[in-house]
Formats: structure tokens, C-alpha cells, sequence
């Protein structure tokens, strides 16, 4: 597929501009290529491509605000466009409308970009499926998973002067491992496809289910856990859309509560979009340099995320977390970075006397939100740790617990971190944690 | 379209495809939102594309773009048989279809008022009306309404001949009122959770809501759990509502009789299944009074349509037939493994994604029972309404849920409003502990608009029929 260039993308958003004829409108233009192969049973079984470009306008005018998107190469897109905008911000009722941001001092980088990602072929990726397939096979195991590549143009500019543009890159590998009677887990992310390494990942995918076979059923209760940081990264994600957001502060939905330490003195978790291994990216989706945002400071709460609009009810400046305005689901974090320890894995296993190590959790849920309650599955590697090291493989266990209360007792921090996505795709780095207690319900 | 799809075709098997099949899809899609009686926002929401399937080598490509030239077309056929012959390198076994029919037709979505033709003013009335009414109820903090509106025409054509045309319609709308205090936040949303009802209707779907009329009740039960006690705790009886039956349904009976999730497809992301082939037509799924089919042809049903997009027509297939497991939905090529013909169950979030099995309206049959008779038959026990949280494993035995709303069931009456009510239990032993569900009047095609799968992700429509039933023996808690 052809990839855009940046000017394209920001004339066709200057050209809506200038043809809207009105000082408060904002074009958003995306261009997307994405390709996925996708094995189960050694074997490639779905392998696919995808190209897309969308337009968003949005305009405002009279206390009115219209939205429309198009995705496609339709005919008289600009006009179509305007258009729908025009009639969606005319029959609007008048309300709180946010004004457009104005250009701000912040620069178009660090970006996570890669040529190579850019780059990857249908035959580059087979060819690293067939190494994760061969892998699986010397053991004895299938393989199952997926590697992806994606390339992102995004423009965004409006009629107060904010003009941006980046392009980025995003490569993912995943493997499962299942052998007669168990499975085992690996994954790695980068924006460098050549930072994935197959072997590498196939190998702990491998070594995991080689370890995870006849798994034997456990007591729920209340255990201290050594979590991989697969696991914690499911944890920090739903701690950080259960309470970072300003809108949750203002909204009384949040369980932050600015100056007061709720967890542990080793826990410090920022939002990180310079960080150079969180998928860098420089601005939000209403085109605002994206800033460094430190929410929990050694287990105290401390900051929340802002987008323009819950700036302005607390008139503050906003830290550039928007999404697509407007909207009703507030500021998010997309580069969330949880601070290391000391510890490696096996000082972390060995610390701890009778518990278990957690490889993956499952389908996690809320519960109950301003506590922090979720539930879900351990899956693919639950271990009981015994007299401080690895013993025999559980079966997988549902736990319910509220992430504050696991987060107030840490007992040890990885020094290493790795790069995760969670479900909805967002970037977290994060170390392995030791926490003294976690509760197992069935 | 059909000039686009043909040509796009026409290059695959020119390029060595054995089999092609291509979709042109152009969708639109209105959303309005109201919040708070001072938040408003109307969005459209235009899409148009194509994707093409192919087989060359006996393995599977696929490519897809948004330009529909006759250039980017041919592009895009060359690309999807390239990616199979890269697919081919690692395949040990070529992909085989299960025979279908070529056919030929149409079918548009039965309406009795377009919502397309209703205007921005009728509907932002509606919701305005909805959200004063609820923030007219003292206590509550935030309260929302909106409406959602969708129409996709798809063109589904095959290098077998098959060449369809079809047009879908969806409406939904869907409003929550949350209470808060200085330890509790409570929301209650109505027709259900997660935003809005949807069916595969008119705006004669979203006037039935009555959204405004029972804006009042659903903000004043937020206020009243802030305060109400928790739910009990212990093994008891568990009434659910049609709208958390119809989840139930989803998470433990729509998912794991996928088809591809028993051949592992699914196997590194949604997981497998513990309903294998072997336990057909012996397994004990439920007790007698569980009966469940997947039927694409649901008036209304969120998962209804003409055909599915590999060109199979929607048909009823029996999933659980009085308490035994009968079926899969299932696609031509995982139905080809076991020798049987494709359920009609291929879906596709859009032009751009691959079709997967995906559920249509997998739908737990009405019983004789009611509502009412199950209270009065209920000596000690809980009603629980709409979803407020819910999680399976991977397999889909192990299930916890919670839901918005409880009340406390003694001695076959309704007492109290209780909170935080959360019920577990393993798919089999659960299923078969139901004693009633509640008859044809009590029951109703609900909507999911957020049902997840595939890599990469899909999210897709499905619809479920259900009503009240009720479930002996079942494990309670309420979270802390």
C-alpha cells in the first residue's frame, strides 16, 4: 500500500479548513496500514492486510458542536464532510462547548517510528512464524499467536493555528504454547519489528508450557503472588482507567485521593509519552503536546490527566490526554510506566515462601470501581511457589481483589522492565511485582 | 458494487486464487449523546471499503482497502493471493470449504420508520427529555442518554457465482444515571448496560424504549443503592432478567459452541472451548428446561440478516436442545473438518476485517414459566438485574458476574433493594440448575454491541432472546 506523506495529510486538512470558512473547526486525518498473520496449530491460518485513511471534522459555532468522520475515498469527501458536520452542529442543542486548543510550544517528537516495521512483508512474517513453529515442534508443542506490524500517519490541525503530524509504528508478537496437558505464554512489543526476537519468544512460550503440564487444583484463598509483568500490566491498565482521569476526580468516580498514600512507598506509576520504550507519541487527539504526568509518587496520590475540557472546569492548563473531542469518557492514558525495582525474578520468587507465580491473567473486569475490585482468570503458567522457588503447576484460578489493596503491600519490584499492550492496545512498561497478598476466590 | 466485487474477483483467480469471495461495504452511522442537560454531541459517521479473500496454494490471504478504483482494486487482489502464498509456506494441510449453494438474492432489514428519515430534532428531543427526567431526581451526580443508528449495505460476491445484496439497518439507544458518595459510586442503566439496546429495526425499536418514562425509576434506584445494604451472601436462588440472562447466554453458551474456538483458532487470544465435538448429542449442557439455538432470522434480533458473509443463508441451528448439547455455529471451512455444512455463522466487523464465526442471535428458547410464578416459588433468594460486570475463562466454565441491581427474594416475595451483588459458578453445573424460565410474553431479542474477537480485534453485533429464569443452589456474594 502507499504510504502518505505528511504534507498530503496536512493539505488535505488545511483545504477543510480553509473550504469550512469558520475560525472553529478541527480536522483530524489518520492513515492506517496494518497487516497481522496469525497461526494456530504450527500452522498459518489467517494472515491479512488492511489500509484505511479516515477525516474527522469538527465543528463548533453558537454553543453547538457537530462531528463527522468519513473512512474512505469517497466522492467530494470535503464536501460530504462539511456537510454532515454543518447539519449535526445546527440541530445540536446549545451546551457546554470546549474552545479548540491553541498551538502549544511542544515538538512532533520522540515518536515510536521504525522503517523496518514500516516495511515488514507477508514473506518476512511468515518466515518468523515458521521459527516460532519449529521451535514449538522440537519440544513437542503447538504454537498459536500472532505478529503484527501497523504504520499510523496522523495529522491533526484546526482554525486556532494547532498544526501536527507523526508517524508511527507498532510491532507485536504473541505465542501461546500447548502441549497434552498445558499451555504457556510469551508476547513481546515494539515499535522495531527488529527487536522481536522469534526464538526468543517461542523458547519462553515453550519453556512455560513445559513446566505448566498436569496442573493440579489449588485452594482458593489468600496467597502472596509473584506476578510477570504480562500480569501486571493488566492490573496498572485498569488501575489507571479506574481512577487517573480527571473527569473520575471531578465526577467523584475516583478512588485518588490527591496527597494521601494508599499504596506502597515502591510504587510510582507516571503517564510517559517521551518515555523512549512506551510507544512515544507527542500529542492527543486535539493535537496538545502530551506531558509527563506523575499520578502515584511512591505510593501517594498525585496528579491527574486532563484534556481540554476538564482543564478548563479546573482551569488548569490541560496535560494533552485527550481523546477524540468531544466526547463523555474523559482523558485516558496511553504510555503508562510503572518505575522499577531492584529485584530480578528469581530474587522475587525466592523472597517469597508459599505463594504463587501468575504468568497471565484473563478477561479482567470491574467490580467495583472507586475500590478498585476486579476480577478475572490466571491463564497459560500458575505456579505454587514453595520454600522459595517454582513448584508444580495449578490450575487456573479466578481471583477477586481490589488493586489498591494488592498495590499496598509490595514486596519487591523487577529491575527489569518489558513494553505490554493491554486490550484496548495501549503502551504500559512494566517490572514483575512481588505482593504479599492476593485473593483467589474459586 | 457489483462491478467493484467481480473485477477485484476477477484479478484474484487471474493472480492463482482456487477460491475468491469479496465484500463492498458502505455503512453510516449517527450517534447523539446527551449528558449532564449540558453536554450535547451529534456525530456521523461514514465508511466505505472492500475486502477480498482469497485461497492460492490451499492457504488463506487477505487484503483490503478504501479506494475503489479499478488500480487500487487490482492492487488489493494481487496482495490478498501474495499474503497466501507467504500463508502456504507454513501450512500442512490446504484449506477445504464445505459446499454451499451459489445463490443469488437480496434482503433489507424489515422497518416500519427509517431512522434515517427521523430528524436530528425528534431524537435529540427524546434524549433531552430522558436526561432532565433523570436529572431531575435528587442525589444524582451524572446522567446520560443516547442513541445510536447504523445502515450497512453489503455486496457479498464468490469466484463460485454467488453474488448478494443486502442492507442492514440497526437502532439503539440507551440512557445511565450514577449516585455517588463520599464510599460508593451506583449506576443504573436502562434498557441495559453498556450504553444502549440495539436491535435490527426502525426507530419504532427506539420509540418502544420509552426512554423518558423510565428515566425517573432508573435515577432514583442509583440514589437508593448508594444506601441500600448488600446483597446476601450464600448459596440461594438467582432470578435474572432478561437482559443478564441474555449476557449469561453469551459468555457461556454463545462462545463456547464456536466452531473455531474448538479447532484453537482463537486458542492465543479468546480461548478454546470445553464443548468438544465428542460431547454431541450426550453431553448434559443444562436441565430439561434449556433450550438454546443460534437463528440469524430473529425478527428484530441484533443478528439477523439474509446471508453471512461467505454467502450462507441464515438459518436456526439447535445448540442445546431440553438441556443437551446438539450443535456448533460453525463456517465452511471449520464444518468441512467434521463433514457438515456451514451454519451460516461468518461475520465481519466490516470491509476491512476478515469474516470469523461469530454468534448471530444465540437465543435461550422461552419456557412456560413467569416472572411473578418464580418469585412466589422462591423461598429465600435474590432477583438480579442488569449487567454491571462479568468475566469467563478461556474455556468458559469458570464465570463470575455482578449485576447493577439485586432484590432480596423471601418467602415468594420481592423484599428489598440490595447492592453489589456478584454470582459465580462452573457453566455446566449452573445451566443445569435451572428450574424455569419465564414464557413468549416475558420474552425479548436483546442486543450486544460489544462483543470482542479475533486478531486483529473485531468487535461485532449479536443478538440474544431471553427472559427471566431462575437457578437453584447458586453461590452469592456481594463485593466489598
Amino acid at each position: 500500500m502507499s504510504p502518505a506523506s505528511p504534507d498530503d495529510l496536512l493539505a488535505l486538512a488545511d483545504a477543510i479548513l480553509e473550504r469550512v470558512g469558520r475560525d472553529v473547526a478541527e480536522v483530524t486525518v489518520v492513515q492506517h496500514e496494518e497487516a497481522l498473520t496469525r497461526f494456530a496449530r504450527n500452522q498459518i491460518h489467517q494472515n491479512v492486510a488492511a489500509s484505511s485513511r479516515r477525516v474527522r471534522l469538527r465543528l463548533m459555532g453558537d454553543e453547538r458542536v457537530g462531528v463527522a468522520e468519513i473512512r474512505g475515498e469517497v466522492d467530494d469527501l470535503q464536501g460530504r464532510l462539511i456537510a454532515a458536520a454543518e447539519a449535526a452542529r445546527e440541530l445540536a442543542p446549545a451546551g457546554d462547548v470546549t474552545p479548540l486548543p491553541r498551538p502549544d510550544a511542544g515538538s512532533d517528537g520522540p515518536v515510536a517510528h521504525s522503517p523496518a516495521t514500516a516495511l515488514c512483508t507477508p514473506e518476512w512474517r511468515a518466515g518468523q512464524v515458521g521459527t516460532v513453529a519449529a521451535v514449538s515442534a522440537v519440544a513437542g508443542f503447538e504454537a498459536f499467536g500472532a505478529l503484527q506490524t501497523s504504520l499510523t500517519h496522523t495529522a491533526i490541525a484546526n482554525s486556532q493555528g494547532v498544526r501536527r503530524h507523526a508517524a508511527s509504528t507498532s510491532a507485536s508478537l504473541i505465542c501461546v504454547a500447548r502441549g497434552e496437558n498445558g499451555w504457556g505464554y510469551a508476547d513481546r512489543h515494539h515499535h522495531d519489528i527488529g527487536r522481536l526476537d522469534a526464538e526468543q519468544v517461542a523458547q519462553e512460550a515453550v519453556e512455560t508450557c513445559g513446566r505448566n503440564q498436569q496442573a493440579t487444583a489449588l485452594d482458593p484463598g489468600v496467597y502472596p503472588v509473584v506476578l510477570s509483568p504480562y500480569a501486571v500490566a493488566d492490573l496498572v491498565g485498569h488501575l489507571a482507567d479506574l481512577g487517573f482521569s480527571a473527569l473520575a476526580h471531578q465526577e467523584h468516580r475516583s478512588f485518588m485521593r490527591p496527597g494521601e498514600r494508599l499504596m506502597s512507598q515502591l510504587v510510582s506509576i507516571a503517564d510517559d509519552a517521551s518515555h523512549p520504550d512506551a510507544m512515544p507519541f507527542p500529542f492527543d487527539d486535539e493535537g496538545v503536546s502530551t506531558r509527563g504526568v506523575s499520578c502515584i509518587e511512591e505510593g501517594v496520590c498525585r496528579s491527574f490527566l486532563h484534556d481540554s475540557a476538564t482543564a478548563l472546569r479546573e482551569d488548569v492548563p490541560s496535560t494533552g490526554h485527550a481523546l477524540p473531542m468531544p466526547n463523555t469518557f474523559g482523558p485516558w492514558a496511553r504510555h503508562l510506566v510503572v518505575t522499577a525495582g531492584e529485584s530480578s525474578l528469581d530474587d522475587l520468587i525466592a523472597a517469597c515462601d508459599h505463594g504463587l507465580y501468575v504468568t497471565r491473567l484473563w478477561y479482567v473486569r470491574d467490580v467495583h470501581p472507586l475500590r478498585t475490585v476486579i476480577t478475572g482468570m490466571t491463564r497459560d503458567g500458575t505456579f505454587l511457589i514453595e520454600n522459595g522457588r517454582l513448584g508444580r503447576p495449578v490450575r487456573d484460578l479466578r481471583f477477586t481483589q481490589s488493586i489498591v489493596d494488592a498495590l499496598s503491600d509490595v514486596r519487591g519490584a523487577g529491575r527489569e522492565r518489558s513494553i505490554e499492550l493491554d486490550e484496548s492496545e495501549r503502551a504500559l512498561l512494566v517490572p514483575a511485582l512481588g505482593l504479599g497478598s492476593f485473593t483467589f476466590t474459586s | 458494487m457489483k462491478e467493484i466485487a467481480e473485477l477485484a474477483i476477477d484479478v484474484a483467480v487471474s493472480s492463482g486464487a482456487t477460491y475468491a469471495d469479496c465484500r463492498v461495504v458502505q455503512r453510516g452511522i449517527q450517534a447523539l449523546t446527551v449528558k449532564d442537560g449540558r453536554f450535547a454531541a451529534v456525530s456521523s459517521f461514514e465508511d466505505e471499503g472492500m475486502g477480498i479473500r482469497a485461497i492460492v496454494d490451499g492457504a488463506w490471504g487477505f487484503a483490503s482497502v478504501d479506494r475503489l478504483d479499478s488500480d487500487s482494486l487490482g492492487d488489493a487482489a494481487r496482495l490478498a493471493c501474495r499474503i497466501a502464498r507467504a500463508s502456504a509456506r507454513l501450512r500442512r494441510q490446504p484449506v477445504r470449504l464445505a459446499p454451499a449453494p451459489v445463490v443469488t438474492g437480496g434482503y433489507v432489514t424489515p422497518m416500519e420508520r427509517d431512522p434515517f428519515e427521523v430528524t436530528l430534532g425528534e431524537k435529540m428531543d427524546l434524549l433531552i427529555r430522558a436526561d432532565e427526567a433523570m436529572g431531575a431526581v435528587a442525589g444524582v451526580t451524572t446522567h446520560e442518554a443516547s442513541l445510536e443508528f447504523v445502515r450497512e449495505h453489503r455486496f457479498f460476491a464468490s469466484s463460485e457465482g454467488s453474488l448478494v445484496d443486502q442492507v442492514i439497518v440497526e437502532s439503539g439507544g440507551g440512557m445511565d444515571a450514577t449516585a455517588t458518595s463520599d464510599d460508593d459510586v451506583q449506576t443504573r442503566s436502562f434498557p441495559n448496560s453498556f450504553g444502549r439496546h440495539q436491535l435490527c429495526a426502525g426507530y419504532e425499536a427506539v420509540a418502544a424504549m420509552d426512554l423518558a418514562g423510565n428515566a425517573s425509576r432508573i435515577a432514583a434506584e442509583a440514589v437508593a443503592l448508594l444506601s441500600a445494604p448488600p446483597c446476601p451472601t450464600g448459596r440461594m436462588t438467582v432470578i435474572l432478567d432478561g437482559t443478564q440472562a441474555a449476557l449469561q447466554v453469551h459468555e457461556s453458551c454463545g462462545h463456547p459452541t464456536e466452531l473455531d474456538r474448538v479447532r484453537g483458532d482463537e486458542a492465543a487470544y479468546a480461548g478454546t472451548s470445553f464443548l468438544t465435538p465428542d460431547l454431541l448429542g450426550r453431553f448434559h449442557y443444562g436441565s430439561e428446561q434449556v433450550t438454546i439455538t443460534a437463528d440469524a432470522t430473529t425478527p428484530g434480533g441484533l443478528g439477523t440478516y439474509g446471508w453471512d458473509d461467505e454467502g450462507v443463508a441464515a438459518q436456526r441451528t439447535v445448540l442445546v436442545d431440553r438441556g443437551v448439547f446438539r450443535g456448533y455455529m460453525s463456517s465452511r471451512e471449520t464444518a468441512a473438518d467434521y463433514g457438515w455444512t456451514s451454519s451460516g455463522a461468518m461475520r465481519a466487523e466490516s470491509w476491512n476485517r476478515i469474516p470469523l464465526i461469530r454468534m448471530t442471535n444465540v437465543n435461550l428458547e422461552p419456557g412456560e414459566s413467569s416472572l411473578e410464578e418464580m418469585i412466589a416459588g422462591t423461598e429465600h433468594g435474590v432477583y438480579l438485574e442488569t449487567n454491571r460486570s462479568w468475566s469467563i475463562d478461556d474455556r468458559r466454565l469458570n464465570f463470575q458476574f455482578g449485576t447493577q441491581n439485586g432484590w432480596e427474594i423471601r418467602d415468594g416475595k420481592r423484599l428489598r433493594l440490595v447492592k453489589n451483588a456478584l454470582y459465580a459458578g462452573r457453566t455446566p453445573e449452573f445451566w443445569r440448575s435451572c428450574d424455569a424460565v419465564a414464557g413468549p410474553a416475558e420474552w425479548r431479542p436483546w442486543g450486544v454491541v460489544n462483543c470482542g474477537k479475533g486478531q486483529p480485534g473485531q468487535v461485532i453485533h449479536v443478538g440474544h432472546g431471553a427472559a427471566p429464569c431462575r437457578f437453584r443452589r447458586v453461590s452469592v456474594t456481594a463485593s466489598s
